[in-house]
């Protein structure tokens, strides 16, 4: 039993200022190995990453690759040491080729000049390894967010680590996609890589991985073989406690008037979109990464208006050519890219909940009174149990839960009358997520509209009173509340697309 | 995350920012009383508000465009606009004073116009905008005045940059500049913080993204930047118009001191981060910072290497202050 694992990691510890991100954390990955880590956001994970990355540099502990001991003290050394990181966010370099990215910082040369051929052609091959049919030579801004991440790998390949660490790599993919990404790990696990595989999603850690670790606090809850650790343990040890009614119940009353409807809706990436939301109703949007979903999103928020239909809230039908109409209109917007779209990271709490408020208000009202106040905010963001030491500290210091809880504070105070939530939960912990799926149902049950769109399928069977699937920018079908996902995963890979629409119930 | 008891705060709150502003002013303008006691006397602390007031006016109003995330390279440029076309077009003649400044203020609206609509909406980065205004406002004012001042400033005009009150209660003498200059402080901060203003460009210059799916008008916020930008321009103008009378390089280079003195003052460049006393008191440090050298009889010259240490200097700590955050 003195096997020695490719990665030890043992007693770590880290202290921010104010926080102890981790405490005395032991950590072991051996090679041909997927090691899952669970943990609520603010478990310390990224922490424990950046450290392996050489991004942050320990208080305590210390780290063995093979039985060797390293001090990682820079990004590229953990590189050079075989260790590879794959995160959240992908790296690349949008409009150079995929083969100047997969070389970037390493690029092959011949009498001191780039050899392009020598590159193009490696590349090709590290692409054919992980299953990817992508030109080498084509821009990286024309790929697919889940072909990029199989360029990001096949980057890790070629720098032969030993060690790949996943930072929720399927966070951005759909499920066909995703059930790709899973299979290209066993693939490398076959071949003796070490996996660290960090995620949310508990039927993908089932999947896939040998061992799961849970953190919590920034402390170790313990390791276990996978079959030793079913999911409603792991959930569990993350949350300390159990999470029954994890979704919301439906109320018993069935919707009420439209509050919003398209006829006919088109643009460059929509086609023949028809439909409405009722007062009382959560209406998920289905579909694979490429169906057009987020596209509807911004349709209807203004921020890729529509060119043809007619949309019509309350049924008054108005134009919506940009996100200040949408919000006049009525219409808030959730966007999944919370810091690209959503967040101004440097301002506070209270300013970016009151953002909308004031950005709709009249050029002179008052910025400290009724409304507009700092006091009317505090008490919003109380309510929807937003924790923040003061709501006066920057935004961009929270938790993803709780900056998706100000930004909903930030709707709620305008009084939409329809919200699009798009990936609602995305990289948001399993108690934060409950706490929004509440909120959604009650915003919907106080006589308002919801539309959801989720990557997110065990998420949009649970809040959702009805799913629209999209497939190829139009809606292939609609399915009533209870659907299985087997359903929704035939309309959106475009099979019976012409299946009557089942009436709603 | 276990919180640790007595959680030290991440940065420093706005107001200790404020503070710091202030607190290197206050040490520049020891310095300067060590080298030269009588600065001390109320006299000569308002002779010093009066020549470092277009500075600040014009430091007040390129905050605006700082917070939204812009720069405006153009004000220089206005500034000497305003000397030049307030000569020729009052041409020693007072009665004409009144209806010139207002000509001179629409000028300046039009230029910050220019300005915003290019920024906003034909999504030129502002500091390319700017710099093009810049020329060719530059180069009209030239043109119009046939590269030599041309005209003349009726005393009326002029006061607003010469004209001391003497014998005031409690302080001693009033210049005019002084009063303009609390005027133009007290609009710039009711703009900021008596409306909703401030908190829109705030947001616009952290992330115009968010604040335009929000539902903020980001390209109204940034025109307005740059209109209120370009009447400070202007007010600038009128106070160096009646300190130094016309000039074609009336305000020349001023355009890179103001920046400095926002920066310096604690505001972020790329915007999100600033307030009305950042540029107060930035300016404020600056200019007690070229008394300071002058007195110590440093050449003129080396004004402009401070000036650009400084620039560096505080973006640098800014960004290390930044990547020491994580």
């Amino acid at each position: 039993m003195t096997i020695i694992p490719a990665l030890h990691m043992a007693g770590i510890s880290k202290t921010f200022p104010g926080v102890r991100a981790l405490d005395c954390v032991d950590f072991d990955c051996r090679t041909g190995e997927v090691h899952a880590i669970c943990g609520e956001n603010g478990a310390g994970k990224s922490t424990l990453m950046k450290i392996l990355g050489g991004s942050y540099r320990p208080d305590a502990g210390e780290i063995r690759l093979n039985g060797r001991l390293v001090h990682l003290t820079h990004p590229r050394q953990a590189a050079d040491a075989g260790i590879s990181i794959i995160h959240q966010e992908l790296s690349l370099l949008p409009y150079r080729t995929v083969a100047e990215n997969i070389f970037m910082g390493r690029e092959l040369a011949r009498f001191g000049l780039l050899d392009r051929r020598q590159m193009n052609k490696r590349a090709a091959e590290l692409l054919r390894r992980v299953g990817a049919d992508i030109d080498p030579e084509g821009q990286v801004s024309t790929l697919s967010i889940a072909m990029q991440q199989l360029v990001e790998i096949a980057k890790a390949l070629l720098l032969d680590a030993g060690i790949l660490v996943m930072d929720e790599p399927t966070a951005a993919l759909d499920e066909r996609d995703a059930q790709n990404l899973l299979s290209l790990i066993r693939g490398l696990r076959e071949e003796g890589v070490a996996i660290v595989y960090i995620s949310h999603r508990m039927p993908e850690v089932m999947a896939v991985a040998d061992r799961v670790t849970v953190l919590k606090d920034g402390q170790k809850i313990w390791t276990r073989a996978r079959h030793a650790a079913p999911v409603p343990e792991i959930i569990r040890a993350m949350v300390g406690r159990d999470l029954k009614d994890f979704y919301p119940k439906r109320p018993s009353s069935g919707p009420g008037k439209v509050l919003l409807s398209v006829e006919g809706g088109a643009n460059a990436a929509l086609r023949d979109i028809s439909f409405d939301v009722r007062a009382g109703e959560i209406v998920g949007v289905a579909g694979l990464e490429d169906s057009g979903k987020a596209h509807l999103a911004q349709a209807l928020v203004g921020d890729e208006p529509l060119s043809a239909g007619v949309m019509r809230v309350n049924g008054k039908p108005v134009s919506i050519r940009s996100p200040r109409q949408a919000t006049a209109a009525g219409i808030g917007y959730l966007p999944g890219d919370r810091k690209r779209d959503a967040l101004a990271l440097r301002q506070s709490v209270r300013d970016n909940a009151l953002l909308t408020l004031r950005s709709m208000a009249g050029f002179f009202a008052r910025p400290q009174r009724a409304a507009l106040s700092p006091a009317a905010i505090d008490s919003e963001l109380r309510d929807m149990d937003v924790r923040a030491a003061d709501f006066g500290q920057e935004i961009g210091t929270l938790s993803g839960g709780n900056q998706q809880k100000a930004i909903i504070v930030r709707w709620l105070a305008q009084a939409s009358d329809v919200l699009v939530f798009v990936e609602p939960t995305r990289g948001i912990d399993i108690a934060a997520k409950a706490a929004i799926y509440q909120t959604m149902r009650a915003f919907a049950d106080a006589g308002r509209g919801i539309v959801v769109v989720s990557s997110d399928m065990p998420e949009l069977i649970g809040i959702a009173d009805r799913i629209l699937v999209m497939h190829q920018g139009r809606i292939a079908g609609e399915l009533p509340r209870g659907a299985s996902e087997e359903e929704v995963m035939r309309l959106s890979l475009g099979i019976a697309q012409q299946e009557p629409r089942e009436a709603f119930a | 995350m276990t919180p640790i008891p007595q959680v030290a705060p991440l940065r420093p709150s706005p107001k200790l920012a404020l503070n710091a502003g202030l607190v290197i002013f206050v040490v520049l303008y020891a310095a300067i009383a060590v080298v030269q006691p009588n600065y001390l006397e109320p006299g000569l602390f308002m002779n010093f508000l009066r020549r470092a007031a277009p500075l600040l006016i014009l430091a007040c109003g390129q905050l605006y465009v700082i917070l939204t995330g812009g720069f405006d390279l153009s004000v220089g440029a206005v500034a000497t606009l305003a000397v030049l076309a307030a000569s020729i077009l009052i041409n020693g003649d007072p009665d004409a004073t009144w209806a010139v400044l207002g000509t001179l203020y629409l000028m300046g609206i039009a230029v910050g116009l220019v300005n915003g609509l290019v920024v906003a909406f034909l999504k030129v980065p502002s500091i390319i905008a700017t710099l093009g205004t810049m020329l060719l406002v530059n180069g009209l004012a030239l043109a119009w005045s046939g590269g030599a001042a041309r005209g003349d400033l009726p005393e009326n005009f002029r006061n607003f940059g010469r004209l001391v009150w003497r014998d005031v209660w409690l302080i001693g003498s009033l210049p005019l500049a002084v009063v303009v200059l609390c005027g133009f402080v007290a609009i710039a901060w009711w703009g900021l913080n008596g409306t909703v203003y401030g908190k829109r460009a705030l947001a616009v210059g952290d992330n115009p993204r968010a604040a335009e799916l929000a539902g903020t008008p980001v390209a109204a916020t940034r025109i307005i930047a740059f209109v209120v930008s370009s009447i400070s321009a202007v007010t600038t103008g009128i106070l160096l118009g009646g300190f130094s009378g016309v000039s074609v390089n009336a305000g020349e280079g001023l355009e890179l001191q103001a920046i400095a003195a926002c920066v310096v003052g604690g505001a972020q460049l790329l915007g999100g981060r600033g307030s009305i006393w950042s540029a107060v008191f930035g300016a404020l440090s600056l200019f007690a910072l070229f008394t300071l050298l002058n007195l110590m009889g440093l050449p003129q010259a080396l004004r402009d290497s401070i000036q650009g240490a400084i620039l560096i200097v505080a973006v640098g700590a800014t960004m290390w202050r930044n990547r020491r955050r994580i």
